[in-house]
């Protein structure tokens, strides 16, 4: 191959790679010869670069020695076209431009081993492993997962203390310029001391720092973060921590699990539309109850309006006091059961959920209907897959409680409403929280 | 995007049920309510299509951005934008009361009328506030949620068996009767839920088409007849005169016979809370922001108007009464009529002056 087409791939190469803060670009000199090496660390084995390609270089001192070395040695393959070394570096492998030779070097790292299982957002099928919580590993995976040119890497630090390296992701071709330049704006505002992880930018959003719905989606999963790349999505890799920020988040992200695209269309149709009901569920029930206990139990037929009233036969007080005493006992049973370790998390909820809940009824304290009632919320609550907006759905279901104590049924239906205006008003960097039809992302023009 | 377009007209359409509309018709149905909902059918049909061919050559602007450039003389924006928000408002306002008024009677009899009033008004106040395409969202949501089920009542209602056709041809024959205005004027109400595009054109990309009109005519064809005919089928051409809220009555006249809502009424005007709070809420931000259009942009201007808002309200929920507030009712369509030809009149001419 003549040397000015070598020149030629090494420019072209070095042009279609942008230059990310992991992309390395080496060149070994000894009195001899020289070889150029290029290649992405974070997914490259340094120490086989090391073991295969330093040591032997510094030790043959002959050119043509070492190029026959490297020629029989079974990492190398030939250069065969320039989509084809492009995409292996994306993968891992070194480029390395010797005398007037192209060969790619196999330096493929595999890290399977060090990553975790997924323990917060789990799904049956599709892929098991989370985040690390090494930067430059996360990066990699996220790389392994999207080879494309496109990825652009940014670094910034935040916190005043802790410094900590913030890595920005976003596809140049599907990120809207305007939100990436509005992220990049919050992160450089950011007044933090320490930053230990993206879950604390949740608050900073807001001016006052204090914030009820998250706008920012915080996930472990590296197979979330590359299918949000694609439609366009800025990815925050926090250092240490092993999850990773996606932006801007709507309401419709924090409703759906990676699992609904390793399902069949029409089950995961069902099991989005399921949660919807659940999140409606959970944030109205409560509500609904003392509603229609306490202000309007024509509203049902009379059987039913009988059977309820009758097991609240035994209760010796109004139903919004016997609802906050339930939800408040079950709030704590949530808590404790997150708190206590693995080996006896069953037993609480075995002691807290059916032994409790059992005697509260026969004491006379709640009635039979008002256990059903409790368990439903806290099980549907549980079906918002995103745990970061489940949260917060389990203080909304107060507000509506408050407003049905107050107002019986109109309180429950314009409560919910002034909650939807209340997601409809917010938006993540730009881009509106909560519509019936999202728009979808295009690619823009260059 | 113009199906936000056939949201803001299908709103009224739903209202026109809470709006006194109804109560109207049937007041009048032997003196020529039939002919006069038959005129009102091509008059607000013409005047919504004119209207909205006008103010879709100034794509994506409301009235306050169409007329700054125009105006010079603060005078002629003030008085019409006025006027335009004193109608709005107190269109908003009727539903309000009326469906206060209606939950008071209906839902919770024993609660302050006052009390249940300053619920929605805060829903309401706090949803003017947001900007023109948050509302639009707002109301697609609530509609996507209502209105299916509320079609599925007057489904239950069309084919209920207590529905007395028999009634509904007598009417019918009344037919030639001399046209009255009042019935003119409240059957077109429902064609007029166009003038909102007066603020929220601001979020209506690309021309409107011609299927548009299309679907508003049979959807209002369709409505007027349910509005007017099913009271008088369920409760006889006589009878259905004896009720303040006919449909309100109707709805209760209905059964579901296997849901755990038995009764209609509860779950008609469950639907209806979602309806009147968009529709208070769409008629009382265009006010909003034509008030907003007539000064600089301000924190304390934007809460006078607020306040005053709430004021208005309060003030005639403690002296209006359901017989008082549906006289006045009778009064405002007519007035209200007038106005929006006025309107459309004279925006057509200085459209086509200013395009042409």
């Amino acid at each position: 191959m003549p040397t000015n087409e070598v020149e030629q791939i090494k420019e072209s190469l070095k042009s279609k790679i942008p230059k990310a803060a992991d992309v390395v670009f080496k060149e070994l000199h000894t009195k001899e010869k020289y070889i150029e090496s290029f290649y992405i660390k974070t997914i490259s084995d340094e120490t086989v670069l090391h073991d295969k390609l330093l040591k032997p270089f510094f030790e043959q001192h002959h050119p043509e020695e070492f190029r026959n070395y490297l020629e029989s040695i079974p990492q190398i393959k030939s250069f065969e076209s320039e989509e084809k070394a492009i995409e292996e570096l994306l993968n891992g492998t070194a480029v390395l431009f010797y005398q007037d030779s192209v060969f790619l070097f196999d330096s493929k790292v595999d890290r399977n081993n060090s990553v975790l299982d997924t323990s917060v957002e789990t799904t049956i099928q599709g892929p098991q492993s989370g985040f690390s919580e090494s930067l430059p590993t996360n990066l990699g995976l996220i790389r392994k997962r999207y080879p494309e040119t496109f990825l652009n890497v940014d670094i910034t630090k935040v916190g005043k203390i802790s410094k900590t390296e913030v890595m920005i992701l976003h596809d140049t071709r599907f990120a809207d310029p305007d939100t990436l330049k509005r992220i990049k704006d919050f992160l450089s505002s950011l007044d933090l001391q320490m930053f230990q992880t993206g879950e604390q930018l949740l608050d900073s959003i807001k001016k006052s720092n204090r914030a009820m719905i998250p706008l920012m989606l915080v996930t472990e999963r590296p197979d979330r973060v590359a299918v949000n790349l694609a439609t366009g999505k800025v990815i925050l890799l926090v250092s240490g921590s092993p999850f990773a920020v996606v932006l801007p988040t709507v309401m419709k992200d924090f409703m759906s699990s990676m699992a609904d695209i390793y399902q069949t269309y029409w089950v995961s149709r069902f099991l989005q539309l399921l949660r919807y009901i659940g999140f409606i569920i959970s944030v109205c029930l409560p509500g609904l109850y003392v509603a229609t206990t306490s202000y309007n139990p024509e509203i049902y037929r009379v059987q039913l309006a009988l059977s309820i009233a009758g097991s609240r036969n035994a209760v010796p007080y109004p139903s919004f006091i016997e609802v906050l005493l339930m939800l408040f006992m079950m709030e704590l049973l949530t808590e404790a059961s997150i708190r206590l370790p693995k080996a006896i998390g069953p037993t609480a909820t075995t002691v807290g959920g059916l032994i409790l809940g059992q005697a509260a009824t026969e004491a006379g304290l709640v009635s039979n209907i008002m256990i059903i009632i409790v368990s439903f919320v806290a099980i549907s609550n549980f079906v918002v897959p995103i745990n970061a907006f489940s949260f917060s759905l389990r203080i909304v279901k107060y507000f509506i409680l408050a407003l049905a104590t107050l107002f019986g049924l109109v309180g429950v239906v314009i409560g919910f409403f002034i909650f939807v205006a209340y997601l409809v008003k917010l938006d993540s960097f730009g881009e509106p929280f909560l519509t019936l039809v999202q728009s979808k992302p295009q690619p823009h023009k260059e | 995007m113009n199906r936000y377009f056939l949201y803001l007209v299908l709103l009224n359409m739903l209202i026109n049920v809470i709006i006194f509309v109804p109560k109207i018709l049937i007041e009048y149905r032997y003196e020529g309510a039939v002919m006069g909902v038959l005129i009102a059918i091509p008059l607000g049909f013409s005047l919504n299509v004119v209207f909205s061919k006008m103010i879709s050559k100034f794509p994506e602007k409301g009235f306050p951005e169409i007329f700054s450039i125009a105006g010079k003389k603060r005078w002629f924006i003030i008085l019409p934008f006025g006027i335009i928000s004193l109608i709005t408002f107190s269109s908003g306002l009727i539903s309000l009361l009326g469906f206060v008024d209606i939950l008071r009677r209906f839902v919770n009899p024993e609660m302050p009328y006052v009390y249940l009033l300053s619920i929605f008004l805060t829903g309401v106040l706090l949803i003017i506030q947001l900007p023109t395409d948050r509302v639009m969202y707002l109301l697609e949501i609530v509609l996507f949620l209502n209105t299916p089920l509320i079609t599925f009542i007057i489904f239950k209602a069309f084919t209920s068996e207590f529905l007395v056709w028999d009634s509904i041809l007598e009417v019918g024959t009344y037919l030639f009767a001399k046209p009255s205005l009042k019935a003119i004027a409240a059957a077109s109400y429902a064609f007029s839920g166009y003038t909102n595009l007066i603020i929220f054109n601001r979020i209506i990309k690309g021309k409107l088409k011609m299927w548009n009109f299309l679907v508003i005519l049979v959807l209002g064809l369709i409505n007027l007849f349910t509005t007017f005919f099913i009271p008088i089928g369920f409760h006889g051409s006589d009878g259905a005169q004896e009720y303040l809220y006919p449909w309100i009555s109707t709805a209760d006249s209905l059964r579901l016979v296997y849901s755990p809502i038995e009764r209609v009424i509860f779950l008609f005007l469950i639907f209806y809370m979602g309806i009147t709070l968009m529709s208070v809420s769409v008629h009382w931000h265009v006010a909003f922001e034509l008030i907003k259009g007539t000064y600089k942009e301000s924190r304390k201007k934007n809460w006078a108007v607020l306040v005053i808002f709430t004021c208005c309200t309060i003030i005639c929920a403690i002296f209006l009464n359901t017989i008082l507030l549906n006289k006045i009712t009778v009064h405002w369509m007519i007035v209200r009529l007038g106005l929006e030809i006025m309107i459309v009149g004279l925006f057509f001419i200085w459209a086509r002056r200013k395009t042409a």
